[in-house]
């Protein structure tokens, strides 16, 4: 057994007793983790620290080691994560189990550099990710159109965009909002950014930073996005030289022609999508599985499995899947799927809904850089609505939906090892 | 069988066939009271016959609900189906039949046809709201409710108005966590019904804590009815938060409808123990309609919670209501034990006084335990002892205990005092202490445990302090004790340093974890939040199984991302 190769003591125990020194602790991130998410902000916290650590890909749940020291002993005893300690003997014979299995560790070199896309006034449990980084005590960096439009993007590693409507139409929710004290606030921020950037209207401006972003994968970025994002950058980027909004949102109508004229080729993973054409439809286009918004077309939620992949062969996609658990309950968002007709060829599905026509989770690469879109809103709030509560991650410590993000987090810091195919 | 198709079969088994026999020959009248005999007798074959019968003779509707129940029970659900097919055709206008229909089916889960069913009603009945109340009714019972709530969106599309569907449209957005959305469409409801209202706590109740301010103001809103303020005041009871609920009750005008509310409101929160709302829901009605009973109600609720002085009025205005063996009976003891409660020990006499002759040596002998702890209150010992000359305690009666603990006698009061009958938190501490110490006798002790039962918090806290000089094997207890006593007083000048003398002098105590979190407690209250942060942090890392390490966490998180604990 591999967790008897390993010092079964409980921190505690380290902690009151000086002899009890280990070369390394070592985080489960199986059934043995009483705090998942937290094990992702240790880790994180480790490496701001200039820790090297190992990520121990599907190893007891994607374990994380790192080198016994005060500060990350003290860190995981206030987060409250579970350590083992591990000597060189234990550490010895978990490398001689990794080799010869589908495991693999991957060095953890550095912390990557966050940002969240986000209007500066909004409050962290608007966006899950947020919500995680904050839960898990990482930190992160709030950036607006102003930023992107600038060079404010240069200085992060890792940006993440969760429900913000890049075709520039809110999420059409001027349908059943407009009037809402919320919704008129944005608007008219919104276009006073635009014009302050010389942009007549929302749509020209969420184009032209949907732009900047996928410029910013395309130099070497990693990009996260969930929900509405996912779909809406999409067709932002494909619609770049076309009208695809509403007149609620640009004052004239979507071009006729705008599906024919959608240029798919700058694209990170869809092609040859339709348009949502209807402005009563709430519903960008047919990318989105579920449609959740359209109540005739509304699917049901079901289960989705994370796929499983060679660790020493496909390190990157084994580390956004890397969980306790394989089959999760799903959850909707503005976008909670996508549909695999409109993927293209090089598209990475991470996870998908068994006989669906849908997939849940995918990555891909992109010049220099890579992107990865998860579908939904909430891992733990499955039918998530407006002015619903905020998600209590204390109530949810060991999410296995929520360690998804966090695996996102995380892998910009892995070091680039030569691809083996 | 479930609850809602319970009800609707019991009104057709109730209501239907007296509309039969007034509408139909007397042979179908009989028909039918033969099938229910037969049902009732539990011969379902032949009640499927005699209903087939009664349905022939005319009596479809109550025929249909007969056999659907006979079916259910025989778990042949899809056995009706073929009796309502051949029906629907000729009875295109009854309800009943559609209805019948759509339920067998989402019963059989036979989803596509229970829609199909569902839109040959809406085509045969354009502008009938019948059809989507039935159908959503179905789909809500049956824990479908984003069904139901694309069957109410399109009743919005065809019909142009939802107001028929209030009631659905409410309980299928309960079901869905809409909570804001469905008290708005109860408020609805309630205006022109306002008996909807227990229906409305029913629904609302589960509605989580950070969607409650929502309800609150939909429930609340100007203009909004009786039924939805009455609602609101219930919820609130059931939220936990009963005060809040009479505080929306108390500022309507005290008119009949809203005394019998309060009086419903009374009972309620009696039952919940929610003693100080219920006192205070008895006094207003006390003060708006006065009798006896509601004044007696009043006085042991406000004895429940504490408030002696209420109780004394509210026993003292009954009584000249009540006939002289009631007053003895039910004013007196309250009025005893509110006096005692007050330490006015002189006064609780003369009143077992002029009761005296009428309650008699034994009745008198019942109250010494009452009026030795109104000596207790008073701080006179020796005359508390005088008061129960006649009436001596048992050595492990908690009176006893009390008086013994109050005079040093800790061994008396280890005794004693594990039969004391409603540990309170004096009781908890002093229980907690003479488990503590080896000591059989402190005279510190005693005066602080009596400063604690006069009420002087002042006096008490010094007193705790310098026991702890005294008993150094419960120092840290006694300190403790003292510290929380200034924390309730909202004291911190006082409280923070005999915390902090806990968590430096009595580091391996079991008080030393509590110590640090309301050391930290009271360093955020003053704006320190670093020094809350050490203190936290110190005692996670150090008292790894201590019981409060899970609330340190979570304060430690809420002072990380600024949340509100």
């Amino acid at each position: 057994m591999k967790a008897s190769r390993i010092a079964r003591l409980t921190l505690a125990l380290a902690l009151c007793s000086p002899t009890a020194r280990a070369q390394h602790l070592l985080l489960p991130m199986d059934d043995a983790q009483v705090n998942h998410l937290k094990a992702y902000g240790v880790t994180f916290g480790a490496l701001k620290e200039g820790v090297r650590s190992e990520w121990l890909l599907n190893y007891r749940g994607g374990a994380f080691l790192i080198p016994d020291m005060p500060s990350v002993r003290r860190a995981a005893a206030l987060a409250g994560v579970t350590v083992e300690l591990a000597d060189a003997n234990a550490v010895a014979a978990m490398r001689r189990e990794i080799s010869e299995g589908n495991m693999d560790a991957v060095p953890l070199e550095k912390a990557p550099r966050i940002a969240v896309y986000t209007p500066p006034d909004a409050p962290p449990w608007d966006d899950a990710v947020t919500l995680a980084l904050a839960y898990a005590g990482i930190e992160y960096a709030k950036i607006w159109d102003d930023d992107v439009l600038g060079a404010g993007l240069a200085q992060y590693d890792w940006v993440h965009l969760h429900h913000e409507d890049f075709t520039g139409q809110q999420n059409k929710l001027f349908l059943g909002f407009r009037d809402a004290p919320w919704f008129v606030q944005a608007r008219e921020r919104d276009l006073a950014t635009a014009r302050r950037h010389g942009f007549a209207d929302i749509p020209t401006l969420k184009k032209q930073v949907a732009d900047r972003l996928r410029a910013f994968v395309e130099r070497g970025g990693f990009l996260f996005a969930m929900c509405g994002a996912t779909e809406t950058l999409e067709l932002a980027v494909a619609g770049r030289a076309v009208d695809i909004a509403g007149p609620y949102s640009d004052g004239s109508p979507m071009d006729p022609d705008a599906d024919a004229k959608l240029d798919w080729s700058k694209t990170f993973a869809v092609q040859g999508a339709h348009l949502e054409q209807a402005g009563g439809v709430n519903a960008m286009s047919d990318i989105d599985g579920h449609q959740v918004n359209v109540p005739s077309r509304r699917q049901p939620l079901g289960t989705f499995t994370l796929f499983g992949f060679s660790a020493k062969f496909d390190p990157v996609a084994t580390m956004l899947v890397q969980d306790h658990r394989t089959v999760l309950a799903d959850y909707y968002g503005v976008t909670t799927s996508f549909n695999r007709k409109s993927l293209k060829p090089g598209v990475t599905v991470l996870a998908h809904e068994e006989g669906a026509p849908w997939v849940k989770y995918m990555h891909g690469s992109y010049g220099q850089g890579s992107w990865t879109y998860l579908g939904g809103h909430d891992p733990e709030d499955p039918q998530h609505n407006i002015g619903a509560p905020p998600t209590d991650l204390a109530l949810h410590p060991n999410s296995p939906g929520y360690r998804l993000i966090l695996n996102n987090v995380l892998f910009p810091a892995a070091k680039k090892k030569p691809l083996k195919t | 069988m479930r609850p809602l198709l319970s009800t609707a079969l019991l009104l057709g088994v109730v209501a239907l066939p007296a509309f039969a026999r007034a509408q139909e020959p007397a042979s179908t009248a009989a028909l039918v009271s033969r099938a229910l005999e037969a049902e009732g007798a539990g011969k379902n074959r032949d009640a499927i016959a005699q209903w087939r019968s009664a349905i022939a003779a005319g009596a479809v509707v109550p025929g249909v609900l007969g056999l659907e129940r006979v079916f259910s029970l025989l778990a042949q659900e899809d056995s009706i189906l073929v009796v309502i097919d051949t029906l629907i055709p000729r009875f295109p206008r009854e309800m009943q039949l559609r209805s019948v229909k759509l339920r067998s089916l989402v019963t059989l889960a036979r989803s596509a046809d229970a829609d199909a069913a569902f839109d040959q009603w809406r085509a045969d009945a354009p502008k009938d709201v019948a059809p989507y109340r039935e159908y959503a009714r179905v789909l809500l019972f049956n824990s479908r409710p984003a069904k139901a709530d694309t069957v109410l969106r399109l009743a919005a599309e065809s019909l142009g108005n939802t107001r028929p569907l209030v009631l659905e449209i409410a309980q299928m957005r309960s079901a869905l966590g809409l909570w804001k959305e469905s008290a708005e469409a109860w408020r609805e409801a309630m205006a022109n019904e306002p008996y909807y209202e227990l229906a409305t706590v029913f629904s609302l109740t589960p509605t989580p804590a950070a969607s409650r301010d929502a309800v609150r103001a939909e429930l609340a809103a100007p203009g909004a009815s009786v039924g939805a303020v009455q609602a609101l005041a219930f919820l609130e009871v059931a939220w936990g938060s009963p005060r809040s609920g009479w505080r929306v009750l108390s500022t309507r005008p005290a008119t009949d409808t809203t005394i019998a509310i309060w009086r419903q409101f009374a009972d309620e929160v009696e039952r919940a123990h929610a003693w100080p709302t219920a006192r205070d829901a008895l006094v207003a009605i006390h003060t708006a309609r006065p009798d006896a009973s509601t004044a007696l109600r009043g006085a042991s609720a406000a004895l429940a919670a504490d408030d002696a002085p209420t109780a004394l009025r509210l026993a003292r205005a009954a009584a000249p209501a009540l006939d002289s063996a009631k007053r003895l009976t039910e004013v007196l003891p309250i009025e005893l034990e509110a006096l005692a409660r007050l330490g006015a020990a002189r006064e609780a006499e003369r009143v077992l006084a002029a009761a005296a002759p009428a309650i008699g040596p034994d009745g008198v002998r019942l109250q010494a335990r009452t009026i030795a702890w109104a000596w207790i209150r008073a701080g006179d010992i020796p005359r508390a002892r005088a008061a129960l000359k006649d009436a001596p305690l048992a050595a492990e009666d908690a009176v006893a205990g009390w008086l013994a603990l109050f005079e040093g006698d800790l061994a008396a009061a280890r005794l004693a005092l594990r039969n004391t009958e409603a540990p309170g938190q004096d009781a908890v501490s002093a229980l907690a202490l003479l488990n503590r110490t080896k000591a059989t006798k402190s005279a510190a002790i005693g005066t602080a445990f009596l400063s604690l039962a006069r009420a002087d918090s002042v006096q008490a806290t010094r007193r705790f302090e310098a026991a702890a000089m005294e008993l150094p094997d419960a120092a840290a207890l006694l300190l403790s004790i003292a510290a929380r006593i200034e924390t309730a007083r909202h004291n911190d000048d006082r409280a923070l340093p005999l915390w902090q003398r806990v968590a430096a002098e009595h580091a391996t105590a079991p008080e030393a974890p509590e110590a640090y979190l309301e050391w930290a407690r009271g360093l955020k209250r003053r704006g320190d939040v670093a020094g809350a942060r050490l203190r936290l942090e110190h005692l996670i890392i150090t008292y790894p199984g201590s019981a409060l390490v899970h609330q340190a966490r979570r304060e430690l998180d809420a002072l990380r991302t600024g949340a509100v604990e």
